[in-house]
């Protein structure tokens, strides 16, 4: 992977859906900007809705509750980082259990296909990695990883 | 057979809006129930009702019928009955009655009060995004801050007006930055129902920060002097109803306010 200084974008918004639909064309259009092909940019913004979306719903309820997302774009690739207040432990297990599932076989069709499920086996497909951090103050962080040659 | 659960709570946002959850099926044996616990929100002299309904099974179409009357005493005080949860058959049956037309739905109680704030106390939502200083970015950013205004429910020529001003304060944030690039630039925005705040911070080039200062005083001054440089402060001066530039502290600090129009 090369490492050259990314372009980095940080936004952060407020956790409600109505901002999703402007932040992923936001993040879709900047890769556009800086020559990605159309599918690769189509594609990281399937990404970017899907983790916000993940955020925005399992995260934090409270009234204020924000969500950041951190955009690295390189030459060969882009990295996201999204960061949300936390939710239940129900939903961390089970985003656990999402994001380390190695083989695709053990996965279990009806939780995939909820509408709880499927989301993040999206963005798996689409990316290289998808990685996980549950932090002390209860925050949740996700990274993802989408190489250029993956479009 | 579900048993109907019901119960009025206060809601943590404020005391004119009640949490009513509601639980089981709602069928025409449960009318009385209905009217006991809509009572408890009147009583209550709340006129903004959320009624939880994700645990809800099966709803019949006189508790439907119940449920619009509810909806119309606190309409004709000001307020609204809201549905939230709702799965999407009951959804779906809701919507051949008729019922989508007069009722608003939500995913979740966060999101009704959130909807209620914003229509009733101008609840403002703020947005912060930080960019590298660079001219082809100021493209999507500019769209960005217009799609959220649409998205929010500005219409189309108030949010094509906010774009121009948007790009007019980063273009001239990326033009007059330092030319080393080292430091983003800073957007900050603040929406409510009436109006939209725009905030750009950059660290300027010393070298031009005093023709800056000369051209956003004539602009900004009563004595508007006919320049070569400075159109597009000019021009978010005639779009905006509010325009103040400061030169202390941080950087280049730009703030804007428009009034929604449509």
């Amino acid at each position: 992977m090369k490492n050259t200084t990314p372009l980095t974008f940080k936004v952060k918004f407020p956790s409600n859906a109505d901002y999703i639909p402007p932040i992923r064309k936001f993040v879709s259009e900047v890769l556009l900007v800086e020559h990605f092909n159309s599918k690769f940019s189509f594609r990281s913004e399937v990404i970017v809705d899907e983790i916000c979306y993940n955020a925005v719903s399992y995260g934090s309820h409270s009234m204020d509750a924000t969500v950041d997302l951190i955009c690295s774009v390189f030459s060969d690739r882009v990295e996201f980082q999204i960061n949300d207040e936390g939710g239940t432990h129900e939903h961390m297990d089970r985003l656990k259990k999402v994001i380390e599932k190695e083989d695709d076989a053990e996965l279990d069709v009806k939780q995939s296909r909820s509408d709880k499920g499927l989301g993040l086996e999206i963005v798996k497909m689409l990316s290289a990695k998808v990685n996980l951090k549950i932090k002390k103050d209860n925050v949740t962080s996700i990274q993802v990883i989408k190489h250029r040659e993956d479009a | 057979m579900n048993v109907l659960k019901m119960e009025v709570l206060e809601s943590d946002f404020g005391p004119d809006v009640a949490i009513w959850r509601i639980e089981g099926e709602l069928d025409a044996s449960s009318i009385k129930a209905i009217n006991q616990h809509f009572n408890k929100i009147l009583e209550g002299s709340r006129f903004h009702a959320i009624a939880e309904m994700s645990k809800v099974t099966h709803i019949s179409s006189a508790a439907v019928g119940e449920l619009m009357g509810c909806r119309q005493m606190l309409a004709e005080r000001g307020g609204d009955l809201v549905f939230v949860g709702l799965n999407l058959d009951l959804k779906t049956k809701l919507n051949h009655l008729g019922a989508i037309k007069i009722f608003k739905f939500h995913n979740d109680l966060r999101t009704a009060i959130n909807q209620y704030a914003w229509e009733t106390h101008l609840k403002p939502e703020k947005v912060w995004l930080s960019f590298p200083s660079e001219l082809n970015l100021v493209p999507p950013v500019r769209q960005l801050v217009s799609q959220i205004a649409r998205q929010k429910g500005y219409g189309e020529r108030d949010s094509f007006r906010i774009e121009t001003i948007v790009d007019e304060v980063c273009n001239n944030a990326v033009e007059h930055g330092i030319p080393d690039k080292l430091r983003d630039i800073e957007l900050f925005l603040k929406i409510d129902r009436k109006k939209i705040e725009i905030e750009v911070v950059n660290l300027s080039d010393p070298k031009k920060l005093n023709s800056l200062k000369a051209i956003s005083k004539s602009i900004l001054g009563t004595n508007e002097k006919k320049l070569e440089r400075g159109r597009g402060l000019s021009l978010i001066k005639m779009l905006s109803n509010d325009l103040a530039i400061d030169f202390s502290g941080k950087g280049t600090t730009v703030h804007v306010t428009k009034l929604r129009e449509d």
